[in-house]
Order: structure tokens, then C-alpha cells, then sequence
């Protein structure tokens, strides 16, 4: 049963990686906590879910489409609305994301209804069965997905200008901006990112969690615990701080009970605020 | 001079005004009704489907003319607000609607929490509250003479399993219990732990689960470790597909799986597919029911056909129960012959309500106890009911791969 547990916990991790990314590259460059991000996550999970149901789309493959879907409108609404309010004080920050988080959910509740769905995969994946121990092909698909996106993303801010003109943004915006760097468009750029890989992990997540509108306080809420964990704006934090939580979450479920599962996150997250307050692999700036 | 024709003006309006009120219902009396409901926040689902079910109520006692009290006909006005799923705005919500908006009488907040937070404050003032989806023993364990509930009480849906599962199969002896640690999934666990063990069924496994869980794998596996025969997982529509599909990622099977909420609608059985296959559940209502009533839809048909013209889909036990609470209202207004508080209070007292939604008497405690909610089966994915005889659409079968 342990090692059950320890798949089941890997499989929910790579999971929670994927929720955490885009909120994770938002926060740490840009400095805002962004309450759109569960949100973006289940409007991906919708244009996966349509893209099933309409034209027999897999989510796996339509988690590109997501993203590009999400991207632009991503870019022009922080180029034109997050972007004249980066410089006021957090708060001024988290009211304008709580507030268009509170438009973008009602749009959704109106025009998507509260009613659960998910993508049912026709015909099911199935699951494997490896030395006694089952693994879910549709998780570990999406999980793999997850894995894809964290390192895509990862090389993208290693190998590439657009990347490293982030990577510059975030370290010291001032310097960034005497190298000519366009750091309102490169704030614009990241957000766009961010939102583009929220919509993908939306997508790649509809085979697994029911969608609706009110999804949305769940994935922000582990994204938040999941960035705290790992490290601010750190991508292998990400991954660190997901992979970490499934696992605690799982056994944390299997000695206390699962009703205590994320207690006991939680009460790791303030052991580490207090041991080591950024995070497993947070440093002041970027790799 | 100037003052008598004033005088005889006033005269002639007032007049003018009684003659028209006396012939025209549309000038009557208008009742307010207060709803406090949770239009946004995690229960949005549950209260947008409460207020759809009000106001196909409201629109076709519009239609048939308001509610008829002593020589006139009366309307009705809906006052609501949403309670953003927070029981404690709900309780100041309902305050609210007594105090400030003087409505007459008050639908419940949803669920059994926030009934029970509710139901303070109606009594308190003395306002008869209509609780829509309240299936607790304990919100009315109170001694409220204010508080009515269209649900009976969670035992009603146990109970009938329970002996469904004893006798098709006596082998049947080991039960997993799996239950969302709230108000309601929480007291029908345990109606459902009381009904096993009442039969001589051994509880092998019974743990709660945090509201937001968004992974049941570790309780899985714990309960695939204690091979039971009988699962048994309570919570909400959103836990329910995320608690099945976890099952069939495990390779979790029995002979039984019963699932409540969720599994009789159609959104949970497309999100699930074919594992949707032989669950077991149970509910006050569900659109495959034909009862004959006196209310305003006449039946439980033209009521689901009623829902779907308005809405586009069939309706739930959610949006069918807020339609209900409307009718009962309506009845015991109508049967007092006044909006008075107190004749109301008697009227939804003495019962004998024929609704679509079933006949609708209140025990003692203001809890329904005058129906039995049938049992469902998901079969080729559609809802056969099982339980009780006079309504069955098909047989009980074993075995949830």
C-alpha cells in the first residue's frame, strides 16, 4: 500500500506543477499575485472540454490550442490594464486580479453554467499495471503534459532573448530597462506566458478533475502552496513544491486521515516560512 | 371653498383607487418572500439552481394569477440576496429580509448548515422558513415552531438501501464508508453506518474528507486494502466524479457502490461514462417520477416538462425542490385565506400537501416525514428506479467494475 501511495503522489505532483507554473512565473517577475490565475486554468479546462465534445479533440492535443487561445487576450490585459498599476503598492495589484477574476468567473458561470462536466476519454486510456501497482495512463499522460510544460518553459527562460529578456526583468528591472529592454512589453510577454501555460494545464487536467467555474479557489489555493513550497519564481521550485506536496498530501491522507491531508501541508509550509522563508528553491533572483 | 374641493377630490381618488383595487388582482396585496441564497462562491451551482426552481414557481403563479387569499388574488415578490456561500452573511441576510425588507415569510439558505444558522433568526422574529434542502435530524432538533423541511430525514435514504443490499445478497458483509466531513454528507454517513450495523454489516472503513479535496487516492487505497463489499461515499456532485474516476484509476470494485449526491443526474453520469455502470443512489426527487398533485404543475411530468421548456434541461432534486417549497407556500397561504403569520404557521402545520414533488407532511420537529425518497440505479447509463415497488423501472443488480 505505501508504494501505491508514493505513485498516487508523483502522479497528483506532476499535477499540482502544471497548476502552479503560470503562477508561479507571474509572481516572481512581475510581483503579482494573480487571483485570475484558477480561473485561466478552467477556462482551458472548457476549451478542452468543448474541443472534445464538438470535434472529438483529445486535451492532450488541445492543450496547445488552449494556450494560444489564452495568450493574447492575456497580453493585451495586462498591457493595458495590469501594466498601469504594477508600480502601486500589492494590494492595488491583488484588487485588480481579484477583480477580474470576479468578471472572468461570472462570464464563465454565465455562459458555461455551474454544472460539473469532464472530458470523458472514449475509449478509456485504461491503466497499467506495474509490479502490483496501478497507474492511471490518462494521469500519467496529463502528468508527463505537466513535466513537458514546466520544461518547455524552463528552457525557454535558459535559451531563449524573450526568455532571458524575462529572466533580466525579473532580476533588476531598472538595469533591464538601461539595456533597452521593453519591460512593459516583456511584463506583458510573461503574463501572456503565464496565462497561455495556465490554459494548457487546464486542458490537460479536464480528463481528471470535474470542471466548473468554481473549480477555480482550488487550483489558486494550491498554486499558491505549491509557489510558497518551492520558491518564488523558481521553475524547479515549481516542480520541487508540487512533487513535494502530492507526495505529503498522500501519505499525510494515509497516517491522519485523508480530512487531514492538507493540514499537514500546511503545517509544513509554516515550518518552512520559518526555517527557510523562500522556499526550497526561491533566491532573490533568477537563475 | 378651496379646502372642501380638495376634500372631494381626495374623496373621488380614494374611491377611484378601491373601486379598481376591488376589480383588479393586480393591485392587490403583494406577499414578499425572502430567499437568502449563495449565488456565488462554492455552492453557486447548488443556489443558482435553487433560485431557477423559485422562479419557475413565481412564473407560473404569475401566470395563474398570484395566490388567492380571503376575495382576492395576491402577488408575490422574490427578495433575495446572494450569501456568497458564507453561512454567517446568510444569517445576517435573513435578518435583513425580516427587518429592513419586511418580507412575510423566508426560504431557507441552502444546505442543512445554513438552515440550522437560519432558523435562529425566523424564529427569533416569527417568520414561518420553508428549508428547501435541509435532510438533517439535527438542523431541527431545535424545538423551532417556524422551521418547515421539504426533506425527510437522512435515515430515509439509508435505510431502503440498506435492506435492498441485505437481501440480494447475503454475502454482502464488509462496508467502506467515505463521507465529505460537512453538515449533511457527514449525518448521512452516519445514517449509513447505523443502517449496516444495524443488519449485522461490519464497517471496515469510515473516514472523512476535507470540502476542496482534489484527490481521494490515499482513502482509495486504504479502502482497496480492507476489500469491502459495500462502498459507500457521500459528498457533493464535484466530489462524487473525482471520487469515481479515482476508483476505477485504482481498480477499485465491489459488489456495491452507493454514491450520494450526484450520481442520479445526468451532468454526473456524461462526467463519469461508462463507470457510471451500477451505482447505487438515492434522492427525494428525480424527473422519472410521477406523482399526481394539486399544486399549480398538476404533476410531477408537466412540472419536468415545464423546467425543460424554461431551462433547457430536466431538472434536479435542487431546482425541483425550490419550485416545491414555493407550492407548499403557496397551499398554506391559500388554505389560511391571509398572509398572517400565525394561520400560515397552522396551515403548514397540519400538511397534507399534494405536490408534484411527493405529498408533503411535516412531523413534529417541522421535518417532512410523509414520503420515502425512492432508490436509483444507473443502468447503460440511464436511472432506473428500484425502490419502492410502485414506482421501479427496473431490478437491482450487483457488481461496480
Amino acid at each position: 500500500m505505501l508504494a501505491q501511495i508514493f505513485v498516487n503522489g508523483l502522479l497528483l505532483g506532476a499535477l499540482y506543477s502544471a497548476i502552479a507554473l503560470g503562477f508561479s512565473l507571474v509572481w516572481g517577475v512581475l510581483n503579482i499575485i494573480n487571483i485570475l490565475h484558477g480561473s485561466l486554468i478552467v477556462l482551458g479546462a472548457y476549451l478542452a472540454f468543448f474541443l472534445n465534445a464538438w470535434f472529438g479533440i483529445s486535451p492532450f492535443a488541445a492543450a496547445p490550442v488552449a494556450a494560444m487561445v489564452l495568450f493574447i487576450p492575456a497580453f493585451l490585459l495586462q498591457l493595458g490594464v495590469i501594466n498601469r498599476v504594477l508600480a502601486k503598492p500589492v494590494l492595488i495589484t491583488l484588487t485588480l486580479t481579484f477583480g477580474l477574476n470576479l468578471m472572468l468567473n461570472n462570464a464563465m458561470l454565465t455562459v458555461f453554467r455551474a454544472d460539473y462536466r469532464k472530458v470523458v476519454l472514449d475509449p478509456p486510456l485504461g491503466v497499467l499495471d506495474i509490479a502490483g501497482l496501478a497507474v492511471p495512463v490518462d494521469r500519467l499522460a496529463a502528468g508527463a503534459g505537466a513535466i513537458c510544460l514546466v520544461a518547455l518553459v524552463w528552457l525557454l527562460t535558459r535559451t531563449t532573448q524573450i526568455g532571458r529578456a524575462i529572466v533580466a526583468v525579473r532580476m533588476d528591472r531598472d538595469a533591464a530597462a538601461l539595456m533597452g529592454i521593453p519591460v512593459a512589453t516583456v511584463y506583458a510577454l510573461t503574463f501572456a506566458l503565464a496565462a497561455a501555460v495556465a490554459g494548457a494545464a487546464g486542458a490537460l487536467l479536464s480528463a481528471i478533475f470535474p470542471i466548473s467555474p468554481v473549480a477555480s479557489a482550488g487550483y489558486l489555493g494550491k498554486a499558491f502552496v505549491i509557489c510558497v513550497l518551492g520558491g518564488l519564481g523558481s521553475i524547479p521550485g515549481v516542480v520541487a513544491g508540487g512533487f513535494g506536496l502530492g507526495i505529503i498530501e498522500s501519505y499525510g491522507a494515509l497516517w491522519l486521515g485523508p480530512e487531514h491531508a492538507g493540514t499537514v501541508a500546511f503545517v509544513l509550509l509554516l515550518l518552512l516560512l520559518l526555517f527557510r522563508p523562500n522556499g526550497l528553491f526561491g533566491r532573490k533572483g533568477f537563475e | 371653498m378651496r379646502s372642501k374641493g380638495l376634500g372631494v377630490v381626495a374623496f373621488v381618488v380614494a374611491a377611484a383607487v378601491s373601486v379598481i383595487a376591488a376589480f383588479n388582482p393586480g393591485l392587490a396585496q403583494t406577499i414578499k418572500v425572502g430567499a437568502p441564497l449563495p449565488l456565488t462562491g462554492p455552492l453557486s451551482p447548488e443556489g443558482t439552481k435553487l433560485r431557477q426552481g423559485y422562479e419557475l414557481w413565481l412564473e407560473e403563479l404569475n401566470k395563474a394569477g398570484g395566490i388567492r387569499t380571503a376575495g382576492s388574488r395576491a402577488n408575490v415578490e422574490l427578495v433575495f440576496y446572494d450569501y456568497q456561500s458564507n453561512t454567517p452573511r446568510a444569517v445576517q441576510l435573513a435578518e435583513k429580509l425580516i427587518v429592513d425588507d419586511k418580507v412575510d415569510f423566508l426560504f431557507s439558505p441552502f444546505g442543512s448548515g445554513a438552515a440550522k444558522a437560519a432558523s435562529v433568526v425566523a424564529e427569533k422574529y416569527g417568520v414561518p422558513m420553508l428549508a428547501s434542502t435541509a435532510s438533517s435530524a439535527e438542523v431541527f432538533d431545535q424545538g423551532y415552531k417556524n422551521l418547515f423541511g421539504l426533506y425527510t430525514d437522512n435515515s430515509t435514504l439509508s435505510e431502503p438501501i440498506a435492506d435492498l443490499v441485505t437481501k440480494k445478497s447475503p454475502d454482502i458483509r464488509r462496508v467502506a464508508i467515505l463521507a465529505r466531513n460537512d453538515l449533511y454528507p457527514m449525518s448521512l454517513a452516519n445514517e449509513f453506518e447505523k443502517s449496516a450495523k444495524a443488519r449485522g454489516l461490519q464497517v471496515v472503513f469510515f473516514e472523512k474528507y476535507a470540502i476542496g479535496t482534489m484527490d481521494h487516492s490515499a482513502a482509495l487505497t486504504q479502502i482497496q486494502g480492507v476489500r469491502p463489499d459495500w462502498i459507500v461515499v457521500t459528498g457533493y456532485i464535484n466530489d462524487l466524479i473525482l471520487a469515481r474516476k479515482q476508483m476505477g484509476d485504482l481498480r477499485l470494485t465491489a459488489p456495491v457502490v452507493t454514491m450520494i449526491n450526484g450520481p442520479a443526474y445526468n451532468e454526473w453520469i456524461e462526467a463519469t461514462g461508462a463507470l457510471s455502470e451500477n451505482i447505487t443512489t438515492a434522492s427525494w426527487f428525480h424527473p422519472v417520477l410521477n406523482y399526481q398533485s394539486k399544486d399549480l404543475f398538476g404533476s410531477t411530468q408537466n412540472f419536468v416538462r415545464l423546467f425543460k421548456d424554461k431551462y433547457g434541461s430536466e431538472p434536479d432534486f435542487t431546482q425541483a425542490s425550490g419550485a416545491a417549497v414555493g407550492v407548499i407556500l403557496q397551499q398554506a397561504i391559500e388554505r389560511a385565506g391571509s398572509t398572517d403569520r400565525d394561520a400560515v404557521r397552522a396551515e403548514l402545520g397540519k400538511g397534507n400537501f399534494e405536490t408534484f414533488f411527493g405529498l408533503i407532511s411535516f412531523g413534529p420537529t417541522g421535518m417532512a416525514n410523509s414520503y420515502v425518497p425512492p432508490v436509483y440505479q444507473i443502468q447503460d447509463r440511464q436511472v432506473k428506479v428500484i425502490y419502492p415497488e410502485a414506482v421501479k423501472t427496473g431490478e437491482f443488480r450487483l457488481g461496480v467494475r
